[in-house]
């Protein structure tokens, strides 16, 4: 239990200007609390994982930074500014993408509402659609509508559709839940070659712990009933993560270990 | 694969349309056999023969391009204004409540039931065949489309938010397409409900067309002109759902 | 609960404004504009008042128990035929695609053009009304039921095949009960057609009924009894529509 305080505790001091910021947050629907006090800063470039047992208002967070949900009291302070509204500098990634994506839309129908969205003139769009496109592996697959991709290819399509926002904060909601597990592999993988080339910060909701340390820099643990923020855990594992040396590594079973008599007790 | 699946349909195809003409020629032979009345049932080739004779001289063709321009027209019509109305109802959140009860009461109201209203308001006149088809047309559209766009997907109407988008792009981008099937429900319905209507208007409005021709020719006894009438009210009505569903499948093409 | 009640009062149920304020809206109109010699339309109150006129003389109980007589009989030989038709037509692919044209061309023929052929057939009465709802439930529970039968899980009628049934056993024993929900939805649908081509008969053509008696207070210009009729008919849709969406709900859902 010790080194966990220690490592919590130096994560306090770490970041000078945090990009997100929660600042004793409370949120209630009539009389049932969901969230009670959350105090968190999250740096730029940072990927943060967010785990706890369900009812703990992990997908409510990721919702006020998205401005999708307002707190009851705090602020959610995203680059100086408390967040009011949703703002294109945050996209966000849901987990039911069969529902997000516009089912009448090709797969570069549904990247060219985000850009028209965002205003890029239009002689641009189609390299910059095949551009997306190739990011998440999707190269060749512009006119293919939904109901034709597989369910890992329809995520690979919502990712693109929130990289063509060129968001600072890319926010992932249990994404990969509903895919097998070669598919989840692949895409966890590419969503890490993502977020360091495009130095965008990552707010990673899910519920697998190993899915958790392997993609973040730091996991935050939360509590149930009413959510609270448990523990922050850092990860510093090497990167590039490696699906096979990164999970056999000694440090990532003891943080798995860790986490998971956390959830067990949480 | 795909040819062979034409052949297939094509095969199936004639083979039902000669199962219809099989069943034709049993009638025929029934009526020569004297086992059903003339009156009541002509033979096919008389029904036939009064069909030709009708486009030959005419009557026929003037008597179907005036019943289905009255159909389409109203129908059409009816179903713009059903469709806006319904779009208002169903994407605000505040008619919404106001309505929503009302229209659900209202729907299962029988149209018909309102025509000798709008025989007292408008007399036996054209005004009152269209406003029967226009207001009968109507309902199933607007009842539709309000469900349509209620029931759209939330979880778009946040990607929408989040990607900033302005009311009128979230309407013609997310909301409109979202309720198009729907909206195309309640426009066959409102087409089954104008055929019937726009009958009934001719025959009560003694208004030209094919309903009035068909009361006309039971008066005098011309069962042959009566069948021939109902025959191509039917062909009416099966060409213009054709139609409508080629025109939906190709709008709706990604489902 | 307690909060559930206190909002509920708190928010009072704003369904019913607009029909109240439809009907407080006419009524003053008719009291600023209707005259003594207006035929067309008639005070609120009025149609109210007429409405218990019609019942007390038993006028209308007696034009209610016309056009549901027609519309039940009708509704029983159109279903029962559609049903018949439907299941094995669901059942026998063979059968399906050889009536294809047929069914196809017959489905879409306006009921209301079949009074005339009815009115030379059987005149006046019972029977032409009721051949008319018969046929035009006929297709609608055709199609519904059909699509019915090709719901029901594979799985079933392959249990029925192991088991050696005769296609008549399997349709009564396996096939019609999981394909019952979506059944009674099409009797549901095909009670409010047939109210429907019922008045529409009346209205056109037949001397009995609602319809008929709606076209007789409008001509005799009473119109606050045409209304009145109006308004029972709309009664009677719904509460029929009420009536058999509630056992839908009630007793059909083990079925589901």
């Amino acid at each position: 239990m010790k080194p966990l305080q220690t490592r919590a505790a130096a994560r306090e001091t770490a970041p000078p200007t945090p990009l997100i910021s929660f600042r004793r947050i409370d949120l209630s629907y009539g009389d049932r609390r969901i969230l009670e006090d959350i105090n968190l800063d999250i740096g730029e470039g940072e990927f943060v994982s967010v785990v706890g047992p369900s009812g703990c208002g992990k997908t409510t967070l990721l919702r006020l930074i998205a401005g999708l949900a307002r707190p009851t009291a705090g602020d959610v302070i995203l680059d100086g500014q408390p967040v009011a509204a949703p703002s294109r500098k945050v996209a966000v990634v849901f987990q039911d993408y069969s529902k997000a994506l516009l089912p009448w839309r090709t797969a570069a129908g549904n990247i060219a509402l985000a850009l028209s969205a965002m205003g890029v003139p239009k002689a641009e769009w189609p390299d910059r659609i095949s551009a997306l496109l190739a990011t998440v592996g999707l190269a060749g697959d512009g006119d293919k509508l939904p109901r034709q991709m597989s369910g890992g290819m329809q995520q690979r399509l919502q990712i693109a559709r929130c990289l063509a926002q060129e968001p600072r904060v890319l926010l992932m909601d249990e994404p990969f839940g509903a895919l097998d597990a070669m598919t989840r592999q692949s895409l966890q993988d590419e969503v890490l070659r993502i977020a360091s080339t495009r130095s965008v910060t990552v707010f990673f909701v899910t519920h697998e712990l190993e899915e958790a340390i392997y993609l973040g820099d730091r996991v935050v643990g939360l509590y149930a009933n009413p959510g609270r923020v448990a523990q922050c855990f850092d990860v510093g594992l090497a990167k590039p993560r490696d699906q096979l040396s990164t999970r056999e590594d000694p440090h990532f079973l003891s943080l798995r270990h860790e986490l998971f008599s956390f959830i067990k007790q949480a | 694969m795909a040819r062979y699946e034409t052949i297939d349909r094509l095969f199936w195809f004639a083979a039902s349309l000669g199962f219809a003409a099989a069943l034709l020629l049993i009638w025929e032979g029934a009526v020569h056999a004297g086992l059903v009345r003339p009156l009541f049932f002509p033979a096919p080739s008389r029904i036939w023969a009064a069909l030709v004779h009708g486009v030959v001289d005419g009557s026929m063709l003037s008597d179907t391009v005036v019943t289905v321009s009255r159909t389409l027209g109203g129908w059409l019509a009816a179903s713009l204004v059903g469709a806006a109305l319904g779009a208002l109802i169903g994407l605000s959140r505040r008619a919404n409540a106001y309505l929503g009860s009302t229209l659900e009461a209202l729907r299962p109201l029988p149209p018909a039931s309102l025509v000798p209203i709008f025989v007292a308001v408008f007399g036996y006149s054209e005004q009152m065949v269209m406003a029967i088809i226009a207001f009968g047309a109507l309902w199933p559209c607007l009842l539709s489309t309000v469900s349509g766009f209620r029931a759209v997907e939330p979880r778009l109407y946040e990607v929408a938010r989040v990607l900033g988008m302005g009311r009128p792009s979230v309407l013609f981008r997310i909301a409109l397409p979202s309720a198009l099937p729907e909206i195309f429900a309640g426009m066959r319905v409102g087409l089954t409900v104008s055929l019937i209507l726009v009958v009934v208007g001719e025959m009560l409005g003694s208004r030209p067309g094919l309903g009035l021709s068909i009361l006309l020719a039971q008066r005098s006894f011309q069962s042959p002109d009566l069948f021939a009438g109902i025959a191509v009210l039917g062909l009416i009505g099966f060409l213009t759902a054709t139609l409508l569903n080629a025109v939906e499948s190709r709008l709706l093409f990604w489902r | 609960m307690a909060l559930a009640a206190a909002s509920g009062r708190r928010a009072p149920p704003r369904g019913a404004v607009v029909p109240l304020a439809t009907i407080a809206l006419l009524e003053v109109a008719a009291f600023l504009f209707l005259g003594r010699e207006d035929y067309t339309f008639a005070a609120p109150h009025d149609i109210v008042l007429a409405l218990g006129r019609a019942l007390a003389d038993g006028s209308l109980p007696a034009a209610t128990a016309q056009t549901l007589s027609c519309v039940l009989a009708g509704l029983a030989v159109g279903f029962a035929l559609g049903v018949m038709a439907g299941v094995a037509l669901g059942l026998t692919p063979l059968l399906d695609r050889l009536t294809m044209v047929s069914v196809e061309l017959l489905r879409p023929v306006p009921p209301a053009a079949l009074i005339p052929l009815m009115l030379l057939i059987a005149g006046f009465g019972f029977q032409m009304e009721t051949t008319i709802v018969a046929f035009t439930t006929l297709w609608p529970t055709l199609v519904l039921s059909r699509a019915a039968i090709r719901a029901v899980e594979p799985g079933l009628i392959e249990v029925a095949r192991a088991l050696e049934m005769g296609t008549l056993r399997r349709a009564l024993a396996i096939v019609v009960p999981s394909a019952l929900l979506r059944l009674f939805v099409a009797f549901r649908l095909t009670a409010g057609i047939a109210l429907t081509v019922a008045v529409v008969v009346e209205v056109v053509a037949n001397p009995r009924g609602l319809g008929y008696g709606m076209i007789v207070a409008a001509q005799t210009l009473h119109p606050e009894t045409a209304l009145a009729y109006l308004v029972w008919i709309g009664l009677l849709g719904w509460g029929l529509n009420a009536l058999l969406s509630r056992i839908e709900a009630r007793f059909l859902d083990r079925f589901r």
